[in-house]
């Protein structure tokens, strides 16, 4: 099950089928103007990617969209860095211009705001609509801010999550340098399955590394988990104790016995065992699909979108590809990496079935590194393969405790080598 | 011991393998430089190659540029393949690069050789 099915090919209103036929049994567009069309909603490392790599390597012959409202792309990965000072603004920050241009990409600089998945039509939050042959649909996660008492879209303008990078990074940020030493910062983690496993505790530790720096030994970090254990746990906590002694405790949930309300006027977090009061509040609220896949449909009972291991397009609807966070991606965790990986095999399944170019089989790679303190990176990763109906981990590696500072240096240097890898490959 | 980050200039490693296959790669590099054509159809699938290269410049960047992370365009395809080998049965230390290489075949890392070996530096835009 490789290969999708090609869109008939509506001219002045009449279906012309198989109007040329070719050896797989698919019709040919009948005129060259009749260039197969994909619309691709977001512009983060699924999105994107799947737009450049689909545009480049077509040579325009397929018209790719670009449905994203923003100018330039935050990444979420190193937005840590950044809240540690370890890197700046405008580092983090990406411009679509350069892929647009240098491979046709169209930008429509817009909101996606429904799918019509039987007309096959996106329709934009500016009025206009776009009718698509294939869509993918690399929307991201969106935030159940109920899942915590007393949280809210409007909350978070207090109490930001910063899980979606941009403006609430940069509240957070502020909220954080404001901080005076003795201060108590509050995290509330979420539960699985959410993007990015070890980005609460990278986040800590990159807090914790501020505080540090500016001689705050004196302030306190509470992670409030509602999960039990989390990724990287053991490197983080030889980690937390080596650099930052004293400073973070993390609770699980036989510990607080259960979170309940934060409030942002008393800036209190209720757990059973003990009300905590802050000076920062963090919450990061349990996660599903982007908005847009849920209200089409695209999601089943778990909140996030199944698809085919071997090609990414959607279970529920052969003409859809949904990439990323969005995903149940079998062993593949929600990160920039997965995204990045999955798009390329998305693109190369797309191109195939819209201009009959070669198929090859879908492999996937992840990595995460984790900055703890300066020179001291970790990393947990694996390459995966669809096997038994899902994507499965054929592969797996993970930093060790004890390593010596010299290999923690040379995985921090290959973190920003990543980095700039990665974005270059997303962005030029 | 060889670098977990071997920069492109120390590529070419003492040859692992016994006298007589390493005298036989020698004469195939040898006539593969004689004989362009040749080489040609011995070489790798260069776009499979393109494809299984999606995996590398994740962090490998495309243009040669290094912020890290060592380039690998523009190798001499033996010198490619020599390195994937020492990280596929593990010679050669990084756990990220040991796991990639791990899952490859012969054919797949000639073809990966074959498509970065064709590509050239590209000046860092500024």
């Amino acid at each position: 099950m490789t290969e999708f099915t090609r869109r008939r090919v509506l001219i002045g209103g009449a279906a012309i089928a198989g109007a040329s036929a070719l050896p797989f049994g698919f019709a040919r567009p009948a005129f060259s103007q009749a260039k197969p069309k994909v619309v691709v909603i977001g512009g983060g490392p699924g999105g994107a990617t799947l737009a450049k790599y689909l545009a480049r390597d077509s040579n325009g012959a397929i018209d790719v969209t670009l449905v994203e409202p923003k100018e330039s792309f935050t990444t979420c990965f190193h937005s840590n860095l950044y809240l540690g000072d370890v890197r700046g603004w405008d580092s983090i920050n990406h411009s679509y211009d350069e892929i647009a241009s240098k491979y046709g990409i169209t930008h429509a600089r817009t909101t996606a705001s429904g799918i019509d998945r039987n007309a096959r039509t996106v329709t934009l939050a500016d009025g206009g609509t776009l009718d698509y042959d294939h869509l993918v649909v690399a929307p991201g996660i969106s935030l159940k801010y109920d899942s915590v008492e007393g949280y809210s879209e409007e909350v978070a303008e207090r109490l930001p999550h910063a899980w979606l990078a941009g403006p609430q990074t940069q509240l957070l940020k502020a909220q954080l340098d404001a901080l005076e030493d003795g201060a108590q910062i509050v995290m509330i983690a979420p539960p699985n399955p959410y993007r990015c496993p070890p980005g609460p505790y990278e986040r800590v530790s990159m807090m914790a590394h501020l505080l540090k720096n500016k001689g705050h030994t004196n302030s306190r970090i509470v992670i409030l988990d509602t999960k039990e254990s989390f990724s990287k746990q053991g490197l983080f906590s030889e980690g937390w104790q080596r650099h930052y002694p004293g400073m973070i405790e993390w609770q699980d949930p036989t510990m607080h016995g259960g979170i309940g309300a934060v409030d942002a006027d008393t800036m209190t977090v209720e757990t059973d065992l003990a009300d905590y009061e802050a000076d920062l509040i963090n919450v990061i609220p349990a996660q599903m699909a982007g908005m847009i896949a849920i209200d089409a449909g695209l999601a089943n009972e778990t909140g996030y979108c199944p698809i085919v291991a071997e090609t990414m397009r959607s279970t529920l609807d052969e003409n859809v590809t949904v990439l990323g966070d969005a995903t149940i991606a079998g062993d593949m965790p929600k990160s920039g990496f997965s995204a990045n990986s999955q798009a390329k095999v998305a693109a190369n399944a797309i191109r195939a079935s819209l201009t009959d170019s070669r198929q090859f089989p879908a492999r996937y790679a992840n990595t995460c590194w984790s900055l703890i303190d300066t020179d001291d990176a970790v990393k947990v990763g694996g390459r995966y393969e669809p096997k038994d109906g899902k994507i499965t981990a054929v592969e797996t590696f993970v930093s060790q405790t004890g390593e010596d500072a010299e290999m923690r240096r040379r995985t921090q240097e290959e973190n920003m080598g990543w980095y700039a890898g990665i974005v270059a490959d997303i962005f030029t | 011991m060889w670098s977990e980050f071997l920069p492109l200039m120390n590529i070419p490693r003492p040859p692992r393998l016994g006298l007589a296959a390493s005298l036989a790669k020698a004469m195939l590099v040898a006539s593969a430089a004689l004989f362009p054509v040749a080489a040609q159809g011995a070489s790798g699938d260069r776009e499979f190659g393109e494809f299984l290269a999606g995996e590398c410049v994740t962090c490998h960047q495309i243009s040669g540029s290094y912020d890290g992370i060592p380039p690998i365009i523009g190798w001499p395809e033996e010198a490619f393949i020599h390195a994937m080998e020492d990280y596929r049965d593990r010679t050669r230390p990084n756990e990220v690069m040991q796991s990639i290489a791990g899952r490859y075949s012969d054919e797949e890392i000639a073809a990966m050789a074959a498509y970065f070996g064709s590509l050239t530096l590209q000046p860092r835009p500024q």
